[in-house]
């Protein structure tokens, strides 16, 4: 198989402005979806491509368009979620250094293809600088009038708001996002009615991943059969995958989906550092939940992650070496979670500190088998009980941890 | 207005219909199923915090929302399976982990969702060793409410009446997770004449009122279903008395007066002023007859009732139209209109019939109308025009009856106790003590609204008949039976007045 050596981003920190973007055919794929397609011939393409949303949940990204009602009278909106703060991830990051460009370039294709005339890119507030510099992007391209009124002599005009989040985790969560953006709380909503019919401001909204974004003027410019044969059939193109932890290279690999995870760990990564061994491995993000050494055969899409019961979320993958203790693991964990509960629903609340507050005394106090099987049981239930994913996302990985390393764990609170 | 559409579900194997855009909650309720609830409140936006009412869906995969869920045609509930009872154990004990369980002390203790339902869906032991968060038990968040943040379960019932009701916003939740807290922002503190519909609706004993406060506990309550009085809107109450133990001197008997639904009038809330009616009902109240400014010993108010016959009956029949003079008030009932009517109207024939009314205040944009009397339209079927007298209208007067305080509201005092020294009789039957009291040769103590049956036409027209919520003391007549007593006396028959 020849190698197809096309890049989602460039090698260098250097060239994102516009020229350089340009030079490298940027902006070809917008101009070529509005002005010689059709919005429905451009969710067509997406469709066909079978892009799953990168954010983490794994949801065809076309479908989600086809979802918001072609036609109503009031405004639509798209939003990127750049609240990029999942432990363990920052591909998204990297693709606001080196092609904000290519960001708006598929913000562009989307709200054409969906009926937006305004977008906005809410990035994680953490991400102060990068905003700043997507900022500057957007001032570029308006400048070239790549946004603003009339682009490319079309009657499509689209203007694009950056909006700096304040550093909550739960403002990944799009409907929590939502009301972050509309200067409320960062809480999430019930669902339903889902953002594609009542979304921002009341209005049809479609909330997608940087990534996924990223990935549109490639789609649009190369086709969707290319991006079909670059991962796999139900699963296509490519993944940033974030390495971290006990590698000798850490950093973001794109790699096609379904790369088995040895091997992008192994052999991208380069494999534990000397005298260090893999005990565990988070595969998708700190709310996948972890895997044993042993478990790490595995071909690194949505599917398979799911069946061995862990997911792929998103693609960060954390390798933790021998001689990390568990209990360690599981303290962060839920503090983490605990941490950031935005405390709107009861069981995410009460049951996250819940289960800090047993794991302090275990570190504390020592405990038994007991302790470990009350944590299961406050994890199951938060598990599938909460107002939004978070709840899963807190719960799985505590239930995966206490149950694969529970000698460890027990072993260490013996006292 | 079209038909709404109707679909039929089956909740726990009954079949259930429930118009199209019912929710679970709602359809589960009419088929008289209870799903336990904190947060959902019928005219609150659904917010689905508390997830106390997951239920099983048949062909979902996870326990839905039955405050979300809108019924479909052909949905299968279960609402008391296995797997909803264990959620439901789950979120109760998740709850109570948090709680300070002082029910001993707490004034929701006996109408607390959270005992109730620890009652049928918990009693498990709490496996809760670690240390529970301590905060602050009394934060005063104005208008004489407090706010004990460790009883709150952060259902924002209370956030979003403010929001979405009044439109005032003062709470609002602060902090994140665990350290979540409902609080006013600073220096605003709730400030609205919506207040004490806060207390109702909190499913804890997080928000509670200084006025009920430590004074009584839930059970001991009689609840009674009343209109209240205090404005022409005539919103449905509860007046909440304790009865049954004996009650000293001036004890009160009516511990709050809360909000009853009623969807034609006041929904769910009742205004401040109208609640702060259960003071209306028991302080400064007559409890005997009393001749000039003395308490009367002895005799009950028919026999003293028998003077004021007689005063009457002293006036020659073709000069009573105008000798006696008669002032009424929109207070009275609709049937006691009538008995008016045929009495003064039909029986004696008099001519100086007048009206004296609370004035009317400034309403506001929910539901306290400027009228603040209850039965104006009443007086109005009645046949009856509701005009003040002019003070030089009571020259000549010879017996003069009073009903209700409220002359005071409209003259000087002086001005009228110079205009009340040329009529030789005078009576004055009024629920509470007052300046007027000291101007007339006796005076009867009658009924509050609260104590009487009847009914009042409210600014809509619509017609409300109540029955007596709480027992008047001994001694207190209503206004009908001491006009019915009063007919008898001048040998007059009422049977043909119909208060309809």
């Amino acid at each position: 198989m020849a190698e197809d050596t096309v890049r989602l981003l460039p090698s260098d920190d250097g060239s994102w402005r516009l020229e350089d973007y340009l030079r490298r055919g940027g902006y070809g794929a917008a101009r070529k979806a509005l002005t010689s397609m059709t919005p429905k011939d451009v969710i067509a393409e997406v469709r066909k491509a079978g892009i799953r949303g990168r954010g983490g949940a794994g949801f065809p990204a076309g479908m989600k368009w086809a979802f918001v009602p072609p036609d109503v009278s009031g405004p639509k909106y798209l939003c990127v979620n750049a609240d990029e703060g999942e432990p363990g991830t920052f591909k998204d990051r990297l693709i606001l250094v080196r092609a904000p460009h290519q960001l708006l370039e598929g913000v562009i294709i989307a709200s054409f293809a969906v009926g937006v005339r305004t977008a906005f890119v809410y990035v994680r507030g953490e991400y102060e600088r990068l905003a700043l510099r997507l900022e500057e992007a957007v001032a570029e391209a308006r400048a070239a009038g790549y946004l603003g009124p009339r682009l490319f002599g079309t009657e499509f005009g689209l203007d694009v708001v950056v909006h700096h989040g304040a550093g909550a985790y739960i403002c990944g969560e799009e409907t929590a996002l939502l009301e972050s953006l509309e200067g409320r709380r960062g809480q999430p909503r019930v669902k339903p009615p889902f953002p594609a019919t009542v979304g921002l401001f009341r209005s049809p909204t479609v909330v997608n991943n940087v990534e996924t974004i990223a990935n549109i003027p490639q789609i649009l410019a190369r086709g969707a059969d290319w991006f079909l044969g670059r991962g796999l059939p139900k699963d296509s193109g490519t993944r940033l995958f974030g390495v971290s932890g006990a590698v000798r290279r850490p950093g973001v690999y794109e790699l096609p989906m379904g790369t088995p995870l040895r091997t992008i760990i192994e052999v991208h990564a380069g494999g534990p550092p000397d005298g260090k061994r893999i005990k565990a491995v988070i595969p998708g993000g700190l709310s996948a939940p972890i895997l044993k050494a042993e478990e790490i055969d595995v071909a690194m899409d949505f599917d398979s992650l799911a069946h061995i019961g862990s997911m792929l979320g998103s693609a960060g993958i954390v390798v933790i070496p021998d001689g990390t203790p568990m209990l360690d693991v599981l303290h962060v964990t839920a503090r983490f979670y605990a941490h950031e509960s935005c405390g709107k629903c009861t069981p995410c609340r009460i049951g996250t500190s819940w289960i800090l507050k047993t794991i302090e005394r275990l570190r504390r106090e020592g405990g038994g088998p007991a302790d470990f099987d009350l944590i299961l049981r406050l994890a199951d239930g938060i598990k599938a009980r909460t107002l939004c994913p978070l709840g899963d996302a807190a719960a799985l990985p505590i239930l995966a941890l206490v149950s694969k390393f529970r000698g460890e764990l027990e072993q260490a609170v013996a006292r | 207005m079209s038909e709404t559409k109707r679909v039929t579900l089956a909740i726990d194997g009954l079949k259930v219909e429930a118009a199209e855009g019912t929710n679970v909650i709602q359809a589960a309720e009419q088929a008289g199923i209870a799903i336990p609830h904190f947060c959902y409140h019928p005219a609150l936006e659904i917010e689905g915090n508390c997830r106390m009412c997951l239920v099983e869906i048949q062909g979902l995969p996870k326990l839905e929302l039955a405050c979300s869920t809108v019924v479909r045609e052909g949905m299968v509930v279960r609402t008391a399976s296995d797997r909803v009872r264990e959620a439901r154990k789950d979120v109760l004990e998740f709850l109570l982990a948090e709680h300070p369980l002082d029910c001993p002390i707490c004034d929701k203790a006996g109408e607390c969702r959270l005992q109730d339902y620890y009652d049928l869906h918990g009693l498990s032991a709490s496996r809760m060793v670690e240390p529970r968060e301590h905060r602050d038990k009394l934060a005063p968040i104005g208008r004489g409410l407090v706010l004990d943040r460790e009883r709150c379960v952060l259902c924002t019932r209370c956030v979003r009446f403010l929001r979405r009701v009044t439109g005032t916003g003062e709470l609002g939740v602060f902090e994140r997770g665990l350290r979540s807290e409902v609080g006013i922002q600073e220096g605003s503190p709730v400030d609205n004449n919506y207040s004490g519909n806060l207390v109702d609706i909190c499913p804890v004993g997080a928000i509670t009122s200084v006025d009920f406060r430590f004074k009584t506990r839930a059970w001991f309550l009689k609840r009674k279903p009343s209109v209240c009085p205090h404005c022409s809107r005539g919103c449905a109450v509860t007046v909440e008395s304790v009865e049954g133990y004996p009650l000293r001197r001036s004890e009160k008997r009516v511990y709050r007066v809360t909000a009853r639904e009623n969807p034609a009038v006041n929904g769910f809330w009742i205004c401040d002023v109208g609640r702060d009616g259960r003071h209306d009902i028991d302080d400064g109240r007559h409890a005997a007859v009393s001749e000039k400014g003395a308490l009367v010993q002895g005799p009950s108010w028919e026999s003293a009732l028998a003077g004021v016959a007689a005063a009457m009956r002293s006036v020659p029949g073709p000069e009573r139209a105008g000798k006696i003079a008669v002032v009424l008030n929109s207070r009275l009932t609709c049937e006691e209109l009538a008995l008016a009517k045929g009495l003064f109207v039909t029986g004696l024939g008099l001519g100086k019939i007048f009206f004296a009314d609370r004035k009317s205040g400034p309403p506001d944009s929910l539901l306290l109308t400027s009228d603040r009397m209850p039965n104006a339209k009443g007086v109005l079927d009645a046949g009856f025009t509701a005009r003040l007298p002019g003070l030089g209208e009571l020259a000549g007067v010879e017996v003069l009856l009073v009903f209700g305080p409220y002359l005071l509201e409209h003259f000087g005092e002086a001005d009228l106790a110079r205009a009340l020294s040329g009529v030789p009789s005078k009576y004055l039957f009024a629920a509470h003590t007052g300046p007027l009291d000291r101007l007339v040769d006796a005076v009867f103590p009658v009924a509050h609204p609260a104590e009487k049956t009847g009914t009042y036409v409210n600014i809509e027209g619509i017609r409300q008949s109540f029955a007596r919520a709480v027992r008047p003391c001994p001694g207190v007549a209503t206004e009908g039976a001491i006009l019915t007593c009063l007919a008898n006396s001048l040998g007059l028959s009422l049977g043909a007045a119909d208060a309809r």
